[in-house]
């Protein structure tokens, strides 16, 4: 950094300087103002001390002090700041700006090239020519040229939409330093690896050692990219990568139409990985119209991903003639076509038992149809289908042993059929491989793998034009797939089936990618491919071009067009963008897939370095407004001090409080983080540690005080009598507690209390899903009557479950799982024995098995409901006594009421396993023999 | 590190304004139901009683039997108990003579002072102690008035009666010392003030009330600042009863040499007290007035002149 230059945003405050002497005079003068106190024995002090005390002047120092004060603040309101200069030692050698001007640094493109004329400035002030050498244009000698030249030169460079390779300037570099002797080279880099940036920087190193002084203006902005932009059938996906892990780590990508309206954004975050995935959500007609996405804040060619028309998803229509054998998939075709689809196209496979679904297909306008092994089109089907093909439709069609047997015009070729060849298919003796692909295919370029065998085909019948409409054939020159343009459409035929049966293609990885590049036939490049003779070397003009700030221009007049082939990555003569015709554009994006961007370490390189945010001013205003209440600060401090009221301990409270409020301000929104943690109650915890029974607290006293000591009862019995011991019952609010703790809810219904609210309903629901149980008691078996009408609580149970997913209930049969969890019971008594207990209802008796003693679902029944008031015969007070009389009584009521709850816990803590032990005589018997 | 003391005159605008030097008449008016509800409980809380004499006199309580004298009037001599044995006896009873007491309470703006550390006003405690001795001593058969306002009167409501008197006393209840007409011979006199005049005045003064023989007793209350000088830093001092003031570079530093003024001018007071006979009694107003009333009451009843 170079020496620092000082700036005043509003030099006018400082004019507010003058009026320091001003103020040094009022200071002076005006004493600190004294305490005032009433004083009757004054006169007693008059005659104590004749000495007249003088007004206390200020001090000098304390007058220094508020003068610094009053100085430091009309400089803040100044609005100073501090730049450093890049400053060059005075030199009348040449000076070379080497510039990077490709894609990566388009993005501060406009500050590098600032950062160049103020060199340029500079060298030309010290009377030294200056020569500029754009990476991109190296091709010419670098011309030394006075200062004003130079600067036009400057700023009509414009960024690249490639990188240009630095290898020409290296050399230019080279020649440049061994004419002038002594020459000053700055590299204005943009950090990136890619275009031989080792090359020009050892270029650089050489340089050096040959006696130039060498320096580098980096930016520690390294450039983002978009890559790989992918249409599937899902969504729209694109790869944001960027060089280094210090660069931003998230970020948005849009997504524009071709009207250049934004249709989307999507975020990203690399998340410490230089490669990270932004993915597109939409309907799959508004995925196809973008055509361009960009990489939010990055203007630049290489953050500009392009979408042509095959990237389109297409929509595939699969209709097979065996349609009846969807019950093992792995033999019907169309589970091999939608598979092989299913990456880059939408699949639709009618449903089965639809009369003619070839018109509904064609009614759906897919891209696309696909029939697997259909022989015989008739009339209405024939007519809609070839219709499709005409208007542009491709029509894909796998043989088979119906098409083997049929006749229809909608082939490629003309097959051999009507018995002339055996069975329609040839039999092999050994399995036929795939040959290389000819360059006039479309396959043209795929892999021939030799795995892939095919052991039956249909076979074409010899006929002139045969070659040009075979797009694939096998080892032996017999065609495997065949094409022929109808209309505006196309009419593709494999000659095995789409299954597994005929040959291996279906299942290689080749199927897919053969398939793709039919599907990328379709539609209008179809039609283009037709007017251009479809032939991949066909070159495709420029149509539009990105510039090197990721804006769409007119092609530059220097681009020429591609081949067919081409896949990139861009350079100078094929700038990115879209070639070919302008219905049927082919996009070339700026890198690769599979690129990488890698960043230029230039620490290893032992040439000084600078950077370019070095420019960046520094603001020294809060600087100076600290100062400013530091010092007033300090100034109370002193006052007090003075004036004898400063008291240790408030000023030490008071520096520790502005201490805590420097401190805590940055740190206020890092306060949240802990609170999430500490939702977990006390309670919530003993509840997880040990396992309990609770109840719902209704709101009413006496009915929760009965549900706590009837809990309690029952716990008892569960420890003295089970190997469960569970902890102290709980009451709990739906609406406020964590209820997945409690292994069964006891729920007494109180029809006055208010319904629980709709949170709490989907809370109680959440608990049910998760295999929670609730016992509903409605305590009403003594008024309610059989076919009377419902009862309150009824009524109220009735509105609570309303919003419930509760199964189909039954009255608990009497082979129930939950009459032998522990006990073997009849019923589940409680205060009433009349009342009925339901569950959830069971499957109906399986006829195979009738004599099974017992049946269960396979989950605990989500719900119990019993109206018995179990609760109110579980109960008793401190010293065991029961609280409540039974109806109609008897010591014996009050143990089954104990043992149906017993039983009941035991069926929500073991669900069905009972209904397996039954069996245990029998298993055992079985593994005796 | 004591809390920093807060000092103020009663009517502290007034300070400035040299018609208004004095409390407000109207703002003590305001004040005195409050005093005399006060000054009732601290007469209430006084045990008191007609102060016998302790000796042989006028008065209804018997005192001793002696022996009959030849020559005494036999209507002397007391039956009852001359019928027990030989001799003759002559009941005496107490002397009992009511005294005239005047009563003085200082009203100058120096009085008019409550520091942050006092219970009240030195006014306020003057005002209060006055009216419940009044009471105390017109219980006790005596005779009391406010000296140059009322004569002496004994009447079941003297405090009321007194504290009419004092609220529609004009500027001349204001002064800083006593008046100085004498009062008769055996009247008592008890004032009540901060004593922060002139020694010499004072003294010229006492002598002038005690010309003709009264007696009387001063008690000097004083606010706990006046005492203690709490004040450091600098400071400017307002007198209240003129527009002076002083400014202390450091008030701390003051303080002992304050105290020790303080202590000579009390001295002062003291001599000028014994130069009239007087004696002087020191009350903080930081104390419970009841504390100053019996002392006061005590004083009263051990007789003035011994004290």
């Amino acid at each position: 950094m170079g020496p620092l230059a000082l700036s005043f945003a509003a030099p006018i405050a400082l004019v507010g300087l003058v009026a320091l002497p001003a103020i040094y005079l009022l200071l002076r003068v005006s004493p600190p103002r004294p305490r005032e106190i009433v004083f009757p024995p004054v006169r007693l002090l008059f005659d104590l001390l004749r000495r007249e005390e003088t007004p206390a002047r200020t001090p000098l120092w304390l007058l220094l002090l508020r003068l610094a004060i009053a100085a430091c603040a009309i400089f803040a309101m100044a609005g100073p700041t501090l730049a450093p200069t890049a400053s060059t030692p005075f030199s009348r050698a040449p000076l070379l700006l080497a510039i990077d001007d490709g894609w990566p640094a388009a993005p501060d493109f406009d500050r590098r090239i600032e950062a160049a004329r103020t060199l340029a400035l500079e060298a030309a002030r010290n009377g030294a020519a200056v020569a500029v050498l754009p990476m991109s244009e190296a091709d010419s000698e670098p011309v030394l040229d006075d200062g004003g030249k130079i600067d036009e030169r400057l700023r009509a460079l414009a960024p690249k939409p490639y990188i240009p390779d630095r290898a020409a300037a290296a050399a230019r570099l080279a020649s440049f330093v061994a004419a002038h002797k002594g020459a000053r080279v700055v590299w204005i880099g943009d950090g990136l690896e890619q275009g031989g940036a080792h090359a020009f920087a050892d270029a650089l190193v050489a340089a050096k050692n040959a006696g130039a002084d060498v320096r580098i203006l980096a930016d520690s902005r390294i450039a983002r990219a978009l890559v790989a932009p992918s249409n599937r059938a899902g969504a729209l996906e694109v790869e944001a990568i960027r060089a280094a892990s210090d660069a931003a780590s998230s970020g948005r990508v849009s997504a524009f139409d071709a009207q250049g309206r934004v249709i989307a954004q999507a975020p990203f975050s690399f998340d410490g990985d230089n490669r990270a995935t932004a993915r597109f959500d939409l309907p799959i007609e508004l995925r196809n119209d973008v055509v361009l996405l960009r990489l939010e804040g990055e203007p630049s060619a290489g953050a500009v991903a392009l979408l042509d028309g095959r990237s389109k998803v297409r929509r595939v229509a699969v209709l097979s003639g065996t349609s009846v054998d969807l019950a093992q998939p792995l033999l019907a075709p169309q589970y091999y076509l939608a598979k092989a689809f299913a990456p880059f196209a939408e699949v639709r496979i009618p449903k089965p038992g639809i009369a003619e679904p070839l018109l509904g297909l064609v009614a759906d306008h897919p891209d696309m149809i696909a029939l697997a092994d259909i022989g015989v089109v008739p009339g209405e089907e024939l007519d809609a289908l070839t219709r499709f093909v005409e208007e542009g439709g491709v029509l894909l069609r796998f043989a088979g042993p119906r098409l083997a047997n049929g006749a229809d015009e909608l082939t490629p070729v003309r097959l051999r059929r009507n018995g002339r060849v055996l069975g329609g298919a040839m039999s092999w003796d050994s399995p036929k491989t795939l040959a290389p692909f000819e360059s006039g295919s479309p396959f043209f370029g795929l892999p021939a793998p030799e795995e892939v065998t095919v052991t039956r085909q249909v076979l074409a019948e010899p006929e002139p034009g045969l070659p040009a409409k075979t797009w694939a054939t096998l080892t032996d020159g017999t065609p495997l797939v065949t094409a022929e343009r109808r209309g505006k459409g196309l009419i593709v035929l494999f000659h095995v089936s789409a299954d597994a049966t005929w040959s291996d293609l279906p299942i290689s990885g080749l199927f897919v990618d053969m398939l793709r590049r039919i599907a990328a036939e379709s539609g209008a490049s179809a039609a283009h491919r037709e007017a251009g003779g479809a032939a991949p070397d066909t070159a495709l003009a420029p149509l539009v071009a990105l510039d090197g700030r990721g804006v769409m221009r007119p092609p530059p007049p220097m681009a020429r067009p591609i081949p067919g082939d081409f896949d990139g990555p861009a350079d100078r003569d094929h700038p990115p963008g879209f070639y070919g015709p302008a219905d049927a554009p082919v996009a070339l994006q700026s890198l690769r897939p599979g690129d990488e961007l890698r960043r230029l370490d230039y620490s290893t390189l032992g040439l000084p370095v600078s950077t370019l945010e070095g420019d960046a001013p520094i603001d020294l205003r809060p600087a100076l407004l600290a100062l400013v209440f530091l010092g007033l600060l300090a100034d109370w401090a002193i006052l007090l001090a003075r004036a004898g009221a400063f008291r240790v301990g408030a000023a030490t409270a008071v520096v520790l409080l502005l201490a805590l409020i420097g401190v805590a301000a940055p740190r206020a929104e890092a306060k949240d983080a802990p609170k999430a943690a500490a939702a977990l109650s006390q309670r919530d915890r003993d509840a997880a540690l040990v396992s309990r029974l609770a109840y719902v607290v209704t709101g009413d006293a006496r009915v929760d005080e009965t549900s706590r000591l009837g809990l309690e009862a029952l716990s008892r019995a569960l420890s003295q009598r089970t190997s469960y011991t569970p902890g102290q019952p709980v009451g709990v609010d739906p609406a406020r507690d964590e209820l997945a703790f409690y292994p069964m809810l006891y729920w007494p219904i109180v029809a006055t209390a208010a319904l629980p609210s709709s949170q709490a309903m989907s809370k109680v629901g959440l608990y049910l899903k998760q295999g929670g149980t609730i016992v509903f008691d409605t305590r009403d078996a003594l008024v309610a009557h059989p076919d009377g009408p419902p009862t309150a609580e009824t009524k109220w149970l009735r509105e609570l479950t309303r919003n419930l997913d509760i199964p189909e209930l039954e009255v608990v049969p009497r082979d129930h799982v939950i009459t032998k969890t522990f006990y073997l019971l009849d019923g589940f008594y409680g205060r009433t024995v009349n009342g009925k207990t339901w569950v959830e209802a069971l499957p109906p008796e399986r006829k195979d098995d009738p004599g099974r003693p017992v049946r269960a679902t396979d989950s605990v029944s989500p719900v119990v409901i019993t109206s018995n008031d179990l609760a109110g015969a579980w109960a008793a007070g401190p010293d065991g006594r029961p609280l409540y009389t039974l109806t109609p009584g008897g010591a014996r009521q009050r143990e089954l009421a104990i043992r149906g709850g017993v039983n009941l816990v035991m069926y929500t803590l073991t669900g069905n396993y009972k209904s397996d032990q039954v069996h245990v005589r029998d298993l055992l018997e079985r593994l005796g023999q | 590190m004591a809390p920093a003391v807060v000092t103020r005159a009663l009517e502290p605008g007034a300070r400035l304004a040299a018609s208004a030097r004095a409390i407000d008449a109207a703002d003590l008016a305001g004040r005195l139901p409050d005093i005399v509800i006060r000054a009732r409980e601290v007469a209430a809380s006084v045990v008191h009683g007609a102060h016998g004499r302790r000796r042989a006199g006028m008065g209804e309580n018997f005192w001793q039997f002696r022996p009959f004298g030849a020559g005494e009037p036999a209507h002397r001599i007391d039956w009852r108990r001359s019928a027990r044995d030989d001799r003759l006896f002559v009941r005496e009873r107490e002397w009992e003579a009511a005294h005239s007491y005047f009563l003085w309470m200082d009203c100058s703006p120096s009085m008019a002072f409550v520091s942050s550390l006092a219970l009240e006003p030195k006014l306020d405690r003057a005002l209060t102690l006055g009216l419940a001795l009044a009471d105390v001593l017109m219980r006790g058969g005596e005779r009391v008035g406010l000296a140059g306002l009322t004569h002496a009167m004994s009447t079941r409501d003297i405090i009321e009666r007194l504290a009419q008197a004092l609220a529609s006393a004009g500027e001349s209840a204001r002064a800083e010392l006593p008046p100085a007409a004498p009062l008769p011979a055996g009247a008592k006199v008890l004032l009540f003030s901060d004593f922060l005049c002139d020694p010499a005045e004072l003294a010229d003064r006492l002598g002038r009330i005690a010309a003709n023989g009264a007696a009387g007793a001063l008690l000097m209350i004083a606010d706990p600042v006046e005492e203690s000088f709490p004040f450091e830093g600098e400071t400017l001092f307002l007198d209240t009863d003129s527009r002076a003031t002083l400014r202390a570079g450091r008030a701390q530093a003051w303080r002992e040499a304050y105290a020790e003024r303080l202590a000579r001018h009390r001295d002062e007071i003291v001599r000028a007290a014994a130069g009239a006979r007087f004696s002087l009694h020191l009350h903080r107003t930081d104390r419970p007035a009841a504390e100053a009333a019996l002392t006061l009451s005590f004083a009263l009843a051990s007789g003035l002149e011994r004290v």
